[in-house]
């Protein structure tokens, strides 16, 4: 049994039985494998490939994701091509390649038609070539060694085409349905029908080829009838035609023996009807309907049927058995067996001799991710995330990973039941794999419909429940039905035994009443009881009383409790296990199936391997994260006040059981690291075998300068960890190896984890902005631009005043003081005196002052603020710049260096700029004493600060003063105070004020245009600075082109994606986003990156 | 004041507000994700992400540059990143680099591009770049012999004008009761170990990198010695200056430190179940600004 999944058909556990297989997902289509091991189902979410001798595993998909149904998959039925499988996609077939990864699967896309396509048929002879119909009334016929066109091509013009077959005889002949009729075709004589055969009276929903005879064809249609067809004879009329009383779907001949089956559109009590074909020429034309099987179980119209076939390899006989495979509306894929009274019936005879070898497939499945491409895939798996672009090809392996979840919640043959369950893991996954597991260990318990996604099964077996002699065995069939949340507490699964003239009805009942007790009891302890409830009915006797010793145990080390108790032989349980690894092997090479259960089960083996090397630290229970605005997320483990006194009673009694205050030191398990300053285990896998010995009692370590409340507390919060962790454990199949390393430790067996309070924990998101010295109501209000700069400092120092941020607003204060103390003492042509120098001592210790306070808001506005002009030797300084405010302007800071008398002989042509739009007398004098007379305060709205009454001073004073007056702020420093203001527009834009933050970027504008900020600029930097302003033309380039773009797409004003309409500057080529543009250009005709460009003057958008 | 009452079913593992302060993570070890929506003083819980398979240790918000993007570790060794789009949470990818418990996980600083910084206890940290074309460049690194309990990104440092990418440097706190640093190297296309800090007894359980650099660069670390030491190094080179936050010892382990945006309140955690905070005052020394009660 251990190899129950062999590469011989006739190993098939699965063959000559009849099967129910839930596949959830709306699936429209399905193949099987010409070898008949698996079964490909097609839907708008890509292909299923189910392995039919494995119906437990999860199912391979391949992702195609599409908004049209799928009309029609087909297997290759050539051994030279047994991997690959078409597959229509709306006007496109898709040719796959299974032995290719998933991801990259496609080999060809055969686009020909201009609507949707209808069937595809593989010709029987040549594996290369194949028919495709669609609706627009083509019919293709393709080579796939040149698949970029079709080969050949007819069309009816009046009629959609429903179906096409390949002549099964002639290779040049092909059928197609049209309508009402049918028509022949041969490849050699172009796009003339050969035949035409008109008869049906409504459309023709399938057509098929007699397999034998060449000119004979079937043809089933909306009219109920299935008619049968001779072209060599009579193209007029049928020569025979059947009446059914429904329309039929699909008529197709037998593979074997003479008959036929077909299939109702609606109603037939949607079965499928196997019908012989009636021989006898003489018999009426016209005949009624005579089915000779029925094949009966489907609750929804069956979608399609297949032949799933085995025979022996180099056989000269016919061999041959089949098995019959339907999908359904109802989301079931069923297989059934077929009789030799059917072989019988319809005149197959097994075991003749064959004129021609049948040919031989390779009996092996596809549902697994092909080896070769795994590092392949195992890598695009891991790839899959993009951020923000879509990309054909991301998009498409994004797909593949939402995979797992896709088939978790629609799909359900593997993970089942509630959401919870879903991701929960005891050993067993879900009642998928242990009917799986249970399937395997038990032979010849028989599984007549497993649907997990309902939780209901039916099962038969033979147990020795015979009241007459115990020595016979008694057939019993038992529908079992699980809750959804099986196998959470009070989910007790529901058996249900069907009545058996061998067994009495208080027989039944009693079995009934064991199976419920014993259900009930693994139950209750969140185990799977499939297992043991099947061994009682297998004549084992179920001990509950020791489940319930060992299950203590069990649940300390987490074992599964099979393992231990599993009395009928070592043998099984390594099968399983056995079966198990195996199985997570297979799921392994399943790349890009994120398979919970499978992975998981790597990782048991790969962290039981070594757990003693597991360093995983002990789980922290409280902590706290700031946010940006200053709120602390806070989150602590809490308790109940009636559970708090009965745990220190219960430590209390147990502390006196040992000796109160004695440090219960739990021997042997904290090792060496047990002297370290705290008692507390150190490792996660301690905290778990702490608690499994039952005293750990770490609050009472040694130094204990706490009070004994607070160690009490603590002890409180280390038994809660404890015992959550005991509830994590009896769900982690992590520890399932656990038992060896466990097995050593003496349990007190004193308390029992049945009922393991659940630990509680609160989190708190409590507000602590009061003590982060960045403020963002003052953010709000503050002011870079201003009639003059102690205007500025005065106002920001009014803002803080009515905010109560009285140290900040007194330090605003001094600063406006000890500006206005400078320009005095210009006034008075002190330009020489030391005091100047004063001031920048002062500026610089300010700073430090806020640097110690990490008061990165005044830092960063004293440094705008304070910061020094540029040289008036800007070439872009155009006449535009006088409408700006004060110091948004483009500077060079690589120019404050090499500060020079240049700058005085400029900014007297200024000055005179400046005299003529203002008479002197007024603010002129507010003004620094640099060359400052370019920028007027026009924009500014009027201060509501009291004017400062300041004499009227000479302009050539002003300009004597120029160059000589040092900058306040140290230019060393400059460095720094361009970080400060980068941090602090960092925080503006926290704070959402985008605005403020393009206004304070403009401070961070140097000479070298782009490196302030690589990360939104990656093109910039090849790009230098003075390139840059001569170059004026709009380009356009750099947002066709696709090669870096994310870099690029990213608003400069609102850091966000820019999707729709944008503007993107030909000059600094940063992109803002209309809507942004629109608000950020009613303030500034900057760059709002801070990049110094002038965009709306370069190009007068708005 | 929000207060969240047992949102998950066990321990609380970590709760990390997103960029915006709107809506709140929380992890834990009953396996889940929980994604509240905060608005003032009420909340809403807005989605639950399965898909560990072991406790979830820690959670982090990417920068909104990059979307709403979560990303995750857990015992089960795993790194899952999860999207939300149009209210729909998926599982965008996951890493499975790590042999054994991942312990934390934090994304790098935005200025320096999607990159996402993993420590496990199998003694490796691994920083995986998300590139434009969907690829991921994995750089795994021998960090702590014996298990590198968290992991934390330096700010982006623009100090010197420099591109932030070469800057990258995060620190690491293992098991061998060491705190390491670790620099971009472009050459090696690695991170090479830039210096190695020794002062604590016991398990280092957090590092945290001070967001903003002001005066120098801080690092707060805390151990199960129940100390916690702030490292200082100036001008972003040089030795690093170890200050014990306070001389005597807590009353017990420490588990977090959490600085906050400017670095001047550097909030603590540990097995007390107290939440401390603590600034630096003008003279250098480290006072108590508060405690938080639940």
């Amino acid at each position: 049994m251990s190899n129950y999944i062999g590469d011989n058909p006739y190993n098939s556990n699965t063959f000559g039985k009849s099967l129910s297989l839930r596949v959830d997902g709306g699936f429209k289509a399905v193949s099987i494998s010409p070898s008949g091991r698996d079964a490909v189902l097609a839907s708008r979410q890509g292909l299923y490939v189910v392995d039919l001798d494995d119906p437990f595993s999860a199912p391979r998909w391949l992702h195609h994701i599409t908004s049209w149904e799928v009309a029609d998959v087909q297997w290759s039925p050539h051994p030279s091509k047994p991997s690959w499988v078409v597959s229509t996609s709306n006007q496109k077939a898709l040719v796959w390649n299974l032995s290719r990864s998933s991801s990259d699967a496609i080999e060809h896309v055969l686009h020909g038609h201009f609507r949707a396509i209808s069937d595809i048929n593989f010709h029987p002879q040549h594996p290369e070539i194949l028919a495709t119909c669609s609706i627009d009334a083509y019919v293709h016929s393709w080579d796939m060694r040149s698949p970029r066109r079709a080969y050949y091509s007819a069309s009816v013009w009046s009629a959609g085409a429903s179906q096409v077959k390949w002549n099964f005889q002639n290779p040049n002949v092909m059928a197609s349905a049209h309508s009402n009729d049918i028509y022949i075709w041969d490849l050699r004589k172009g796009c003339i029908p050969l035949h035409v055969l008109k008869g049906h009276v409504n459309s023709v929903n399938s057509i098929d080829f007699n397999r034998v005879n060449e000119t004979e064809i079937m043809s089933c249609s909306n009219d109920g009838t299935v008619k049968f067809w001779d072209y060599s004879i009579d193209s007029c009329e049928p020569q025979r035609t059947v009446v059914t009383d429904f329309p039929v779907a699909r008529g197709r001949y037998l593979p074997f023996g003479k008959g036929f089956c077909v299939m109702p559109v609606t109603g037939g009590n949607n079965s499928i009807y196997l019908s012989s074909s009636v021989t006898d020429s003489d018999s009426e034309s016209v005949s009624k309907f005579q089915p000779i099987y029925i094949f009966k179980g489907h609750s929804d119209c069956v979608s399609d049927f297949l032949w799933r076939v085995r025979h022996n390899n180099n056989s000269d006989v016919d061999d041959r058995e089949f098995q019959l495979v339907t999908w359904s509306k109802d989301c079931d894929l069923r297989l059934w067996p077929v009789h030799d009274s059917t072989y019988e019936k319809v005149n197959y005879k097994r075991l003749q001799p064959l004129k021609t070898p049948l040919p031989d497939h390779e009996y092996r499945t596809y549902r697994q991710e092909p080896q070769v491409s795994r590092n392949l895939a195992n890598k695009s798996s891991r790839v899959v995330e993009h951020f923000v672009t879509k990309s054909g090809s991301e998009s498409f392996r994004d797909k593949n990973k939402v995979n797992h979840l896709a088939w978790v919640s629609g799909v359900r043959l593997h993970h089942a039941n509630s959401q919870h369950n879903v991701f929960d893991q005891d050993k067993l996954q879900n009642l998928g794999e242990e009917v799986s597991m249970v399937g395997h260990k038990f032979p010849k318990i028989v599984f007549e419909k497993i649907s997990v996604s309902t939780g209901t099964l039916i099962l038969t077996l033979n147990g020795p429940w015979s009241e007459q002699s115990p020595e016979d065995l008694v057939f019993l069939r038992i529908q079992v039905s699980f809750p959804s949340s099986y196998p959470r507490k009070e989910c007790v699964p529901h058996f249900k035994i069907e009545e058996n003239r061998e067994l009495s009805a208080s027989k039944i009942e009693e079995i009934n009443e064991q199976l419920s007790k014993i259900s009930r009891r693994y139950v209750d302890l969140e185990k799977y009881c499939l297992e043991p409830c099947l061994r009682f009915l297998l004549g084992e006797k179920i001990n509950l009383d020791t489940l319930l010793e060992e299950e203590e145990l069990l649940n300390l080390d987490a074992v599964d409790h099979a393992d231990l108790h599993d009395l009928s032989s070592l043998e099984s349980s390594d099968i399983r296990s056995g079966a198990i690894s195996e199985m997570s092997r297979t799921s392994d090479e399943e790349a890009g199936d994120f398979d919970n259960k499978s992975s998981n089960d790597a990782f048991v083996t790969r962290s039981a391997n070594n757990l003693d090397l597991d360093t995983t630290p002990i789980p922290k229970g409280c902590g706290a994260t700031w946010t940006p605005s200053g709120q602390l997320v806070c989150f602590f483990l809490t308790e109940g006040k009636a559970e708090k006194k009965q745990q220190s009673l219960l430590r209390l009694g147990r502390r006196s059981a040992t000796g109160f205050k004695d440090n219960t030191k739990p021997e042997l398990l904290y090792d060496d690291e047990s002297h370290t300053v705290s008692k507390r285990p150190k490792r996660y896998v301690e905290t778990l075998s702490a608690s499994s010995a039952q005293n750990s009692e770490p609050a009472n370590s040694a130094n204990e300068s706490d009070s004994e409340e607070s160690s009490d507390s603590f002890g409180d919060d280390w038994n809660d960890i404890v015992r959550s962790d005991i509830t994590l454990r009896t769900r982690m199949p992590v520890f399932s190896n656990f038992k060896k390393t466990l097995a050593s430790i003496p349990s007190d067996g004193g308390k029992s984890n049945v009922s393991v309070p659940k630990s509680k924990n609160t989190v708190i998101i409590q507000d602590f902005s009061h003590l982060v010295a960045d403020k963002k109501q003052l953010a709000l209000e503050y002011t870079f631009n201003g009639e003059s700069l102690e205007a500025v400092c005065k106002y920001n120092a009014q803002v803080a005043e009515t905010h109560d941020f009285e140290d900040v607003a007194h330090c605003w204060r001094m600063i406006a003081n000890v500006l206005i103390g400078r320009e005095e003492r210009n006034d008075n042509g002190f330009g020489w005196d030391p005091q100047a120098l004063g001031d920048q001592w002062f500026i610089k210790e300010t700073m430090k002052y806020f640097e110690k306070l990490k008061n990165v808001q005044m830092l960063a506005m004293l440094s705008c603020i304070l910061m020094s002009p540029p040289q008036g030797n800007d070439d872009t300084q155009v006449p535009r710049n006088r409408g700006e405010n004060i110091i948004t302007f483009d500077n060079d800071f690589h120019g404050n260096s090499a500060r020079s008398h240049q700058g005085s002989v400029s900014s007297s042509v200024k000055s005179e700029d400046y005299f003529s739009t203002h008479p002197p007398g007024g603010k002129f004098s507010k003004y620094r004493p640099s060359n400052a007379g370019l920028r007027s305060e026009v924009n500014m709205a009027p201060s509501l600060l009291p004017d400062i009454k300041i004499e009227i001073i000479r302009d050539e004073v002003l300009d004597l003063m120029d160059g000589q007056t040092p900058p306040l702020l140290d230019p060393l420093d400059e460095q720094k105070y361009k970080s400060y203001r980068y941090q602090y527009a960092e925080l503006l834009f926290y704070w959402g004020l985008l605005i403020n933050r393009a206004e304070l970027l403009h401070f961070n504008n140097t000479g070298d245009f782009f490196a302030n900020d690589l990360w939104h600029h990656p093109t910039g930097s090849d790009l230098n600075g003075s390139e840059q302003q001569k170059y004026t033309g709009v380009s356009y380039k750099l947002v066709a082109n696709g090669g870096d773009s994310r870099l690029n797409r990213i608003c400069n004003y609102c850091e966000l994606k820019v999707d729709g309409r944008g503007f993107a500057c030909g000059n600094c080529q940063h992109i803002i986003h209309a809507t942004c543009a629109k608000k950020w250009w009613e303030i500034s005709d900057d760059c709002p990156s801070g990049c110094g460009c002038r965009c709306v003057e370069m190009f007068d958008v708005v | 004041m929000v207060t969240i009452s047992n949102a998950h079913s066990e321990l609380i593992h970590d709760a990390v507000l997103d960029y915006y302060g709107k809506r709140l993570a929380t992890c834990s070890s009953d396996k889940t994700i929980k994604i509240f929506e905060v608005e003032n003083d009420t909340h809403k819980l807005v989605e639950t992400l399965y898909g560990h398979e072991g406790p979830v240790w820690q959670v982090d918000w990417a920068h909104p540059k990059f979307g709403v993007i979560l990303a995750s570790c857990s015992y089960d060794g795993k790194v899952l990143i999860w999207k939300e789009e149009n209210g729909r949470w998926t599982q965008i990818a996951a890493h499975a680099l790590h042999s054994a418990s991942v312990n934390s996980v934090q994304w790098a600083p935005h200025e320096y591009g999607p990159f996402l910084l993993a420590a496990s206890s199998d003694g490796k940290v691994s920083v995986v770049e998300f590139k434009e074309n969907g690829t991921t460049a994995p750089v795994i690194i021998e960090a702590h012999a014996i298990g590198v309990n968290t992991a934390s990104w330096a700010s982006a440092s623009l100090q010197d004008g420099t591109s932030a990418l070469q800057e990258r440097r995060f620190v690491t706190g293992g098991a061998d009761n060491l705190v390491k640093v670790w620099k971009y190297s472009p050459e090696a296309n690695t991170y090479l170990l830039q210096d190695t800090l020794e002062g604590h007894s016991d398990w280092v359980r957090d590092v945290a990198w001070s967001p903003s650099v002001l005066l120098r660069s801080y690092l707060a670390s805390v151990s199960q010695d129940r100390t916690c030491i702030i490292w200082t190094q100036e001008n972003n080179q040089g030795p690093w200056k170890k200050t014990l936050l306070k001389d005597d010892k807590f009353p017990d382990v420490l588990w977090r430190a959490s600085w906050s945006l400017s670095g001047n309140i550097l909030a603590l955690s540990g097995g007390d179940n107290k939440v401390t905070l603590w600034k630096e005052n003008l003279e250098g020394n480290w006072e108590s600004a508060g405690e938080v009660e639940q």
